[in-house]
């Protein structure tokens, strides 16, 4: 059985996202507003999420200075991010001195035909691949498919991503906005057994599948947490024990890693960790904490014989040499998306990317143009939750008003917004005017407001604002009036 | 451009820093949260237990009486072991295959073959009492896999394997120096993927013990 799917449907429920988001232009606006009225979606969405919410700050009362630790934690990516240059070098030479071997990649494309390089090379056919968002991010599964390579990906949340062909909507936890029930049809239709939803049936059941595919596989695929630039190890942490067994049981092992991942010491990663298994599932550690860096050393008769890092570029140097360099401490712990409570109402499918939530709506624009993307730095309220779950103190709403700056400075904005806005600027430059337009504003609205006190609908431009909320009538004298008459 | 050239250059640099700069300084406060070295073997086992793992405290003597009642209880017979001072040391192989079960070290089997054994029987590299963690340095005697594809992992402890906090195993790993392969278990393989619900068991071992020797 391979794992290519096409006679397979996908989940509807997400199909009607899928379709939006692929309508050549990305809009925002109607898949949110359609995702936000799905109340199954948000059900489940919220109730998952809120666990792991309340769950970090619980873990985190168990810190003796959180805000300290986090304060330490972003001044280590930050160190490494304003450093880079010099600790890719010596990444390099330390995997290089391990045995493995260090590829640069500076896009997608590139670090696919690298990939494909070593498969051939190592004459390779099947692959496990655990749960990596960077290769997610240059679609690496569907390319290994299409040159006819088995692949599969072990993660479980991920795995049932792959077999409804799915797109994963949570940056840790790739299927909340699934239910029990359709999970369990797709597994019936997949193994062809009896339906179940009994999440420990389901998961036994994949166990079996996938151990036979652990033994069997000769190429293994990991992402990466962390990379120490002194060791040249690779940090990976995960419950299941799928990435160990990616790293360990195939011949050929690829890490495909973003190059914002370095931290410079090992003792840094008892900062990192300490804060991102709470942050990110409200854990106080992860099941398995996997460090390697090479290939077998002498006399060893499991692990990997060949051993590549690839580094991947697909933007990223941009992003570093811009004001947004802070954005590259992400450590993807999904703390932010648990926090936003625009997240728990629309979901991580409605960010039309893999990189859904706050972060999303910032490294989004970055990763794939402003203007294919305008409408995600709005997808905010600016609340700040974001900023205060952040492990490594990324300063979220600061990026995304900069952000919004940069749509108005690059006319990128709505053309009726920007005349709007020059029109006010006129008015409000002279005292008559302003007070012409203020006293019809407010006889109209008032008008409008007749019976209930509440306007419920006003003409076009403000009708965006009327159709999802009511407006309170404005006062019966304007704050100038009441001033003057003091 | 290559992306090293790129990196430089977004750095407003010319040609790659060669000169090693300073990393911010670990203030140990803000990071330790084991303070003190006495009573560790007490807080793993809390926290080990809390983390779901089963442990038994015993002497070196009731050792292979505890292994062989667990063994017996789980159903288990074939059992691989590494090539360890510690177990070698208390004769476990031989033990093991006189009570009845089929023990094997890892320098008499091949990776394939371990798919079919039941329990890997391991000593560990330290024993960390924060988190509950095995810290476990892989090698040519240890393989890699002896924790990791037998459904039960049993893991043996000695005094000396404890540290109090991250803080001291990622010092010890630094100063241990080699590359190799190091792993963490905290716990039996578990995932929550399916609505949040918790299952033990996906695809490392369902069922971890400890043995704690006094
Ligand atoms: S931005 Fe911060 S909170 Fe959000 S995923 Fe990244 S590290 Fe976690």
């Amino acid at each position: 059985m391979t794992s290519t799917l096409e006679h397979q449907t996908i989940d509807p429920h997400t199909q009607d996202f899928l379709d939006e988001a692929k309508a050549s232009k990305f809009d925002f606006h109607s898949i949110s507003i359609k995702a936000a009225g799905d109340e199954r979606l948000k059900t489940a969405i919220n109730s998952a999420v809120m666990r792991q919410y309340t769950g970090r700050q619980l873990r985190l009362l168990e810190l003796p200075d959180s805000e300290g630790l986090r304060t330490l934690a972003g001044d280590i990516k930050g160190h490494a991010l304003d450093y880079l240059d010099y600790y890719l070098v010596q990444t390099k030479q330390a995997v290089e001195r391990n045995g493995g071997q260090v590829h640069f990649a500076r896009t997608g494309e590139e670090a696919k035909r690298i990939i494909f390089d070593i498969i051939d090379k190592a004459n390779c056919k099947s692959c496990i691949k655990s749960k990596s968002m960077v290769s997610e991010e240059i679609e690496l599964a569907h390319a290994l498919e299409a040159r006819g390579m088995d692949v599969v990906e072990t993660d479980l949340g991920e795995f049932i991503v792959q077999i409804d062909h799915d797109k994963p909507s949570h940056l840790v936890s790739p299927i909340v906005h699934k239910d029990r029930a359709s999970i369990g049809k797709s597994f019936a239709e997949y193994f062809g057994t009896p339906f179940t939803d009994d999440p420990e049936k389901l998961t036994k059941q994949a166990r079996v599948y996938l151990r036979d595919k652990f033994r069997r596989a000769d190429f293994g695929m990991t992402g990466g947490n962390f990379v120490v630039a002194e060791t040249g190890q690779v940090c990976v942490v995960e419950n299941e024990g799928n990435a160990r067994q990616s790293i360990t049981t195939p011949r050929v092992l690829v890490s495909l890693i973003g190059i914002e991942k370095l931290v410079p010491r090992l003792a840094d990663l008892a900062v990192m960790l300490k804060l991102l298994a709470r942050s990110a599932t409200g854990q106080p550690f992860t099941v398995y904490t996997n460090l390697f860096g090479g290939p077998q050393q002498e006399g060893e008769k499991d692990g990997p014989e060949e051993f590549h890092l690839v580094f991947l570029d697909n933007g990223r140097t941009e992003i570093l040499g811009s004001e947004y360099r802070e954005t590259l401490r992400c450590i993807r712990c999904g703390a932010c998306l648990n926090a936003c409570p625009i997240y728990r109402k629309i979901g991580g499918h409605a960010y039309g990317s893999i990189y859904p939530g706050p972060i999303g709506a910032l490294i989004t624009p970055l990763f794939q143009g402003l203007g294919n993307f305008k409408d995600l730095p709005q997808a905010s309220s600016l609340c700040g939750a974001c900023y205060e779950a952040c492990p490594v103190k990324i300063n979220i709403p600061k990026h995304l008003i900069n952000m919004r700056k940069d749509i108005v400075s690059q006319h990128l904005n709505h053309p009726m917004e920007r005349v709007i806005y020059r029109m006010w600027a006129w008015a409000l430059k002279s005292p008559f005017l302003y007070g012409a337009i203020s006293a019809m504003q407010k006889f109209e609205l008032r008008r409008r407001a007749k019976k209930t006190g509440w306007v419920k609908s006003v003409p076009f431009p403000g009708s965006g604002w009327t159709q999802i909320r009511d407006m309170p009538a404005p006062a019966a004298k304007t704050f100038h009036e009441m001033w003057r008459g003091k | 451009m290559t992306v090293l050239e790129k990196v430089s250059a977004a750095l407003g640099r010319t040609s790659p820093l060669l000169e090693a700069p300073i990393p911010p300084a670990i203030s140990e406060p803000l990071v330790r949260l084991v303070h003190s070295d006495i009573g560790l073997p007490e807080l793993f086992a809390k926290r080990a237990e809390e983390n779901k793992m089963h442990v038994t405290a015993c002497n070196v003597e009731d050792l292979m009486g505890h292994l062989i009642g667990f063994l017996r209880e789980t159903g288990c017979r074939k059992i691989a072991l590494p090539i360890s001072r510690l177990l070698d040391g208390l004769e476990v192989v031989k033990q093991l295959n006189h009570a009845g079960f089929e023990a094997k070290r890892w320098d008499q089997m091949t990776l394939d073959e371990l798919y079919d054994y039941d329990c890997g029987v391991t000593d560990v590299t330290y024993a960390v009492a924060e988190t509950g963690s095995l810290v476990i340095r892989a090698s040519a005697k240890h393989g890699r896999s002896l924790s990791l594809v037998p459904p039960i992992h049993v893991a043996i402890l000695e005094p000396k394997n404890f540290l109090p906090d991250l803080v001291d195993v990622f010092d010890r790993l630094a100063k241990d120096g080699g590359a190799g392969n190091i792993n963490f278990i905290t716990g039996p393989s578990k995932t929550s993927d399916i609505e949040m619900n918790l299952v033990v068991g996906v695809h490392g071992p369902c069922q971890v013990q400890l043995f704690i020797l006094q």
